[in-house]
């Protein structure tokens, strides 16, 4: 599982690479806490490159959600693949998160 | 196939690794094998978290029957057992912040048949693979 983060305009995208699963959830927990404050409360996560994410790693997604809510901010996911999609509407988190299809609408939408 | 595997999360992805790579050899569509994988998974990882509290001295107990036309799946773990009907709904509005509890709701919607055994401990799931769910 690998992390990028890129600055746009007082945006922080990160697009995550590989599974969000049982072992690399306290990862992808630490290089979002590591990232995010009161001031850069703003965030884009890009899983285009994420094929499998198991229960583990939907409440890692969760605690972020939570922590940028309560730091004024807000987070926005793009680019599921339909599986994954599946996953959030299993769950009904598709009600919970700001799911948009492409990254662009995401960054425009704030 | 039938083995006792040691209460460890990376044995955990290397069993589910062998599942996946005879899933595929057996020709089973990649949307299929999604599902698959997610149940197998939520079910080892909650043998373990849930069922055998992370104690490395318990183990949990996999196996799986695999045809043309379906797969079986049990995992058995070493704990006090457990109600699934007991657990609360992971999809109600009150729960939707909560950050456990949707394994077990999961593996109900991606597999087409759940079963719980011995007091909860052991889970039998079974998947077709002419059936799609979504």
């Amino acid at each position: 599982m690998q992390i990028n983060l890129e600055e746009m305009g007082g945006i922080s995208v990160f697009r995550v690479s590989g599974d969000i699963d049982i072992n690399s959830s306290p990862d992808v927990k630490k290089s979002f806490d590591k990232a995010i404050n009161a001031k850069k409360n703003k965030v884009v996560i890009n899983l285009k490159d994420v094929g499998y994410v198991d229960s583990s790693g939907l409440a890692t997604l969760v605690e972020i959600f939570k922590n940028l809510r309560s730091l004024g901010g807000k987070l926005k996911l793009t680019n599921l693949s339909g599986k994954v999609k599946g996953l959030f509407e299993i769950t009904k988190l598709d009600k919970l998160f700001d799911i948009l299809p492409e990254e662009k609408d995401a960054i425009a939408s704030f | 196939m039938r083995t006792k595997i040691d209460n460890d999360s990376h044995l955990l992805k290397e069993i589910s690794k062998q599942l996946i790579a005879r899933l595929k050899e057996t020709g089973v569509e990649e949307d299929i094998i999604f599902d698959i994988h997610v149940g197998f998974e939520e079910a080892l990882r909650n043998a373990m978290i849930h069922g055998n509290q992370n104690d490395p001295s318990k183990k949990v107990t996999v196996g799986y029957d695999l045809t043309d036309k379906s797969v079986t799946i049990s995992v058995e773990d070493e704990g006090k057992g457990f109600d699934p009907e007991m657990l609360p709904d992971p999809t109600r509005q009150e729960n939707l912040l909560k950050e456990s509890g949707r394994g077990v709701y999961m593996m109900k919607h991606l597999m087409d048949d759940v079963t719980y055994e011995n007091g909860g401990r052991k889970v039998v799931m079974v998947k077709h693979f002419d059936r799609k769910h979504r």
